[in-house]
């Protein structure tokens, strides 16, 4: 051997030696593993200890429900405080969780009495204050989004600052809550005007008065409290799990309750993995890095045949839809009802579902998704895929067919722009999809896939570029559709009005519908009597067809079979976390 | 030399003003508004929420005013508070930095490791097989995409073989300080960052050795009976080694530049996948802190090699 060749085999020799040091100190598998011989075991008696890592596509950007507007902000502090009211997992209905509530005959008084065992992590009990703390924490906060939330509380809109259209900073205190002298764990809550979401915008955010109370005294500041470090190293918590420690970017790990008023967790930590995408929240549940997450549809083939997972399915609480600009200067066609419905008879929505999300979704053809209360119980148009009928339609409103097999009306030919958000591989093949089923119509339909960014403004401030916009709702907790058909909500370029209505549709018996459904004039707020408002509404909507509704994904959420009582629902996945256990 | 490192100084400081301006209105230019883009969607949100929020964040002023604001507070290392987080931007990023810096200098020590030796050894080899081999890696190192790679690399060591982790950079429940366990993180990561580096150094180490070795000097020492291993290592590698020490100088920026993919793929929370995330969320005060830090690294690195080189050559200073 040369010295050159020996020289060469040292370093490689180096080389190796450390990559198999570095491979070799360290088991491979995480400490949560996937059971190599599962059962279902949820009647036996759980096993103590172990940890739950959850796969995140984003970091949570506070532990401050106050300050929160993300989805993984929410199940941080959601871990750490409980609320006071919750939803039923399957159906959405509210119930009591930390506090019981009454609602008084003229639907204007609420009445809340706190759990007799909710106490925080330091001993304290739980009271009234500390729900009160929190709403004075909007009020205060000039970060939060959430002042409009609270808004029909009497004297809400006194207390909060800066002053403003709503808001006018005159008062101190807010007259409109009172809690009972005699129990501090009794309080009631005065509205200015029934309103029958008001019972989940109610739970509020209950947080400790002991270390939040500070920063909200006369003489505090907005930035006292959004800048409080307990903002994002919490000391004091009334939930399942206590914040032990956030590595930004990388995990926030929470350790179990011992003080838990509805049982110490079995499992010993809850850890928030934050992971680069889906393909990485994929890979960690295969390798067992992640206890539990959810997956795309794409990769549902591939986990099934993973034995070490389990995997549940249930209806996402959203849909994806096509909106059409029924004021859209260039493409006219909208503003008519039977194109519109042509439209949805023209789009073959089963077999994009079975193309697009491989069959996991639910075809939409109304604005509420089957899993909610307020879904109707009336027959609606199902829009079954009908070429005849739609081209039928089409004529019938004026579109024919030129030599060139394009619709045209009045010399205009028929185009229409599917806009949607780049980067969205779902979406972007719908809108592709979608065009393509159009022009055999004979419409030129195309696909433009632009930034979400930009998309988000365009929408909300009524750009009258985009003829047809395929986006999602997401439809969390109280049914009411306000925000998004109310005909208030239609935004209004030359006055700078903006707002979610970008389909310019409005009909005043729908208006009515969701004004009673909301606002009912006869103060009942029945899931039964909204029920028929929204029937109506949804009616409307199926009829006029403003949406192609397109669908509701189905949610894959993928656990490790070693996970035992996990089961999520639409409503909530967390709802009995205390419970969960990992069996060893 | 004082009076080299001055001016070069001075001349950063229209490079970064230069920047900055270009960062900002590329930022803010860029479509869409970021109070509408998280307040999107939200129930009851109203237009005097949205006003609210832009006049806090100033993003109710005219651009130039806004710019001149940022720069004012920027050069007190004030970046502001993130849209989405709601705490100090810097302070934020500055949490990230170590993390990027830990994947820059291992990728860096991988590509110095394994690219120069690889130079070396094909210069020695030239024209076998052997040659040809590290040829073709040099040039499959700037070829293959680092996403691409980074995948086939997490299907193969992570999900078939189970031998590295997937993702992150410690496993859940890990001490901080578990060298061994971070080392396993870093190992798929760091080699893809450091692939084009070793196909750069491989084939400067290999043109400049063939020089080297064609040089007087080592045909003298030949002459004089010196060993083989003392002829390469101690006299040839040498004189090879120095336009490889004077492009250091921009390497470690630019491995933090470049990081952004990698950090992506392997899940790893550095500077890049927090700016990339706060890109596409419009957090321009986290974008702008850093897309400067990048900058003044750059600027520091490109310094710091121009003084090397100085060192290298009197003639630079007088230039």
């Amino acid at each position: 051997m040369t010295a050159k060749q020996h020289t060469g085999r040292i370093l490689i020799a180096v080389f190796a030696a450390s990559v198999l040091v570095a491979t070799a100190c360290t088991p491979a598998n995480p400490t949560t593993q996937p059971s190599p011989t599962p059962t279902e075991a949820a009647s036996a008696k759980p096993d103590q200890g172990g940890r739950v890592i959850e796969g995140w596509i984003s970091d949570l950007a506070t532990i401050q429900p106050v300050l929160s507007n993300d989805t993984t902000s929410a199940r941080a502090w959601g871990l750490i405080y409980d609320g006071i009211i919750q939803q039923d997992s399957k159906s959405g209905e509210p119930k009591a969780k930390m506090a019981t509530y009454s609602v008084s005959s003229d639907g204007l008084t609420y009445t809340f009495e706190m759990n007799a065992k909710a106490n925080w992590s330091d001993g304290k009990p739980v009271i009234a204050q500390d729900w009160l703390t929190g709403l004075m924490g909007v009020g205060k906060s000039a970060k939060t989004v959430r002042k409009s939330t609270f808004q029909d509380i009497q004297g809400f809109n006194e207390y909060c600052a800066p002053a403003g259209t709503q808001c006018k900073a005159t008062a101190s205190s807010i007259s409109g809550v009172t809690i009972d002298s005699a129990n501090p764990k009794k309080w009631s809550v005065k509205m200015t005007k029934v309103s029958c979401p008001a019972i989940l915008d109610l739970t509020g955010y209950t947080i400790p008065t002991q270390v939040f109370g500070k920063y909200l005294t006369a003489t505090s500041t907005a930035a006292d409290f959004d800048n409080a470090p307990e903002n994002t190293n919490p000391t004091v918590f009334s939930g399942p799990f206590k914040f032990k420690e956030w590595r930004k970017g990388d995990q926030a790990i929470f350790s179990k309750n011992d003080s838990y008023w509805q049982g110490t967790p079995n499992v010993d930590e809850y850890v928030m993995k934050v992971v680069a995408n889906t393909a990485a929240v994929t890979n960690g549940l295969k390798t067992g890095e992640l206890t539990f997450g959810t997956v795309l549809a794409r990769d549902l083939a591939d986990m099934q045949t993973v034995d070490s997972v389990k995997i549940t399915k249930y209806q996402n609480l959203g849909y994806t839809f096509i909106g059409w600009n029924t004021a859209s200067p260039t493409a006219t066609g909208l503003a008519d009802k039977r194109v519109r419905q042509a439209l949805a008879y023209g789009i073959d929505m089963d077999a994009v579902i079975r193309a697009v999300v491989f069959g996991e979704a639910t075809k939409q053809v109304a604005h509420h998704v089957p899993v909610q209360w307020a879904y109707p119980s009336i027959a609606l148009e199902p829009y079954k895929y009908d070429k005849a009928k739609a081209e039928s339609l089409l004529k019938d409103a004026g579109w024919v067919k030129g030599a060139d097999g394009i619709l045209a009306k009045d010399g205009k030919k028929f185009s229409l722009t599917i806009s949607t958000n780049s980067g969205n591989q779902e979406r972007e093949t719908l809108a592709q999809v979608a065009a393509d089923q159009y022009k055999q119509l004979g419409i030129q339909a195309q696909a433009r896939p632009e930034a979400f960014q930009g998309l988000v403004t365009k929408l909300t401030t009524g750009d009258q570029t985009l003829e047809a916009t395929i986006i999602g709702w997401s439809l969390g907790g109280d049914p009411d559709p306000y925000s998004i058909w109310h005909s208030s909500n239609i935004p209004d370029p030359a006055k700078k009005v903006e707002g979610f209505g970008f389909t310019f549709f409005k009909d005043p018996a729908m208006d009515k519908a969701i004004e009673e459904g909301r606002n009912p004039t006869n103060g009942d707020c029945s899931t039964a009597a909204r029920k028929k408002n929204y029937e109506t509404f949804n009616k409307i909507l199926n009829e006029n067809q403003p949406y192609n509704f397109g669908y509701s994904n189905n949610t894959l959420a993928v656990s490790q079979k070693s996970l035992q009582n996990f089961n999520p629902a639409s409503f909530s996945t967390l709802y009995n976390v205390h419970e969960w256990w990992i069996k060893k | 030399m004082r009076n080299f490192i001055l001016r070069r100084l001075v001349y950063a400081i229209p490079t970064l003003i230069g920047i900055s301006i270009i960062t900002f209105v590329i930022v803010r230019m860029s479509p869409g508004d970021p109070i509408r883009l998280f307040t999107f969607g939200q129930r009851d949100i109203t237009g005097e929420d949205i006003e609210r929020l832009r006049h806090l964040y100033g993003l109710d002023k005219p651009l130039p005013l806004q710019y001149v604001d940022w720069l004012i507070a920027m050069v007190q290392l004030n970046f502001g508070q993130s849209f989405i987080y709601h705490t100090d931007a810097f302070q934020l990023l500055l949490t990230r930095v170590p993390n990027t810096l830990q994947l820059a200098i291992v990728a860096l020590g991988l590509q110095l490791v394994i690219g120069v030796p690889l130079g070396v050894i094909a210069a020695l080899k030239r024209g076998s097989w052997v040659d040809g081999v590290i040829r073709v890696f040099g040039v499959a190192g700037h070829a293959v995409p680092a996403f691409w790679l980074g995948l086939v690399l997490i299907i193969v060591f992570a999900v078939q073989l189970r031998l590295l982790p997937s993702q992150g950079m410690l496993t859940v429940g890990k001490d901080v300080w578990d060298i061994p366990d971070r080392l396993r993180h870093i190992l798929l990561p760091a080699f893809v960052l450091s692939l084009t580096g070793i196909a750069n150094y491989s084939r400067i180490l290999r043109t400049e050795t063939l020089d080297v070795l064609g040089q007087d000097f080592v045909r003298t020492a030949h002459a004089k009976g010196l060993h083989e291993r003392t002829v390469v290592f101690v006299h040839a590698l040498r004189n090879a080694l120095i336009p490889v020490v004077t492009a250091l100088g921009g390497i470690l920026a630019g491995l933090v530049g470049g990081a952004l993919v990698v950090e992506q793929v392997f899940s790893w929370p550095g500077v890049g996948q927090f700016t990339f995330q706060a890109a596409i969320a419009k957090d321009y005060p986290i974008v702008q802190a850093a897309t400067m830090f990048v900058s003044v690294l750059l600027v520091v690195s490109y310094l710091l090699r121009d003084i090397a080189y100085a060192i290298v050559d009197p003639r630079i200073k007088a230039g």
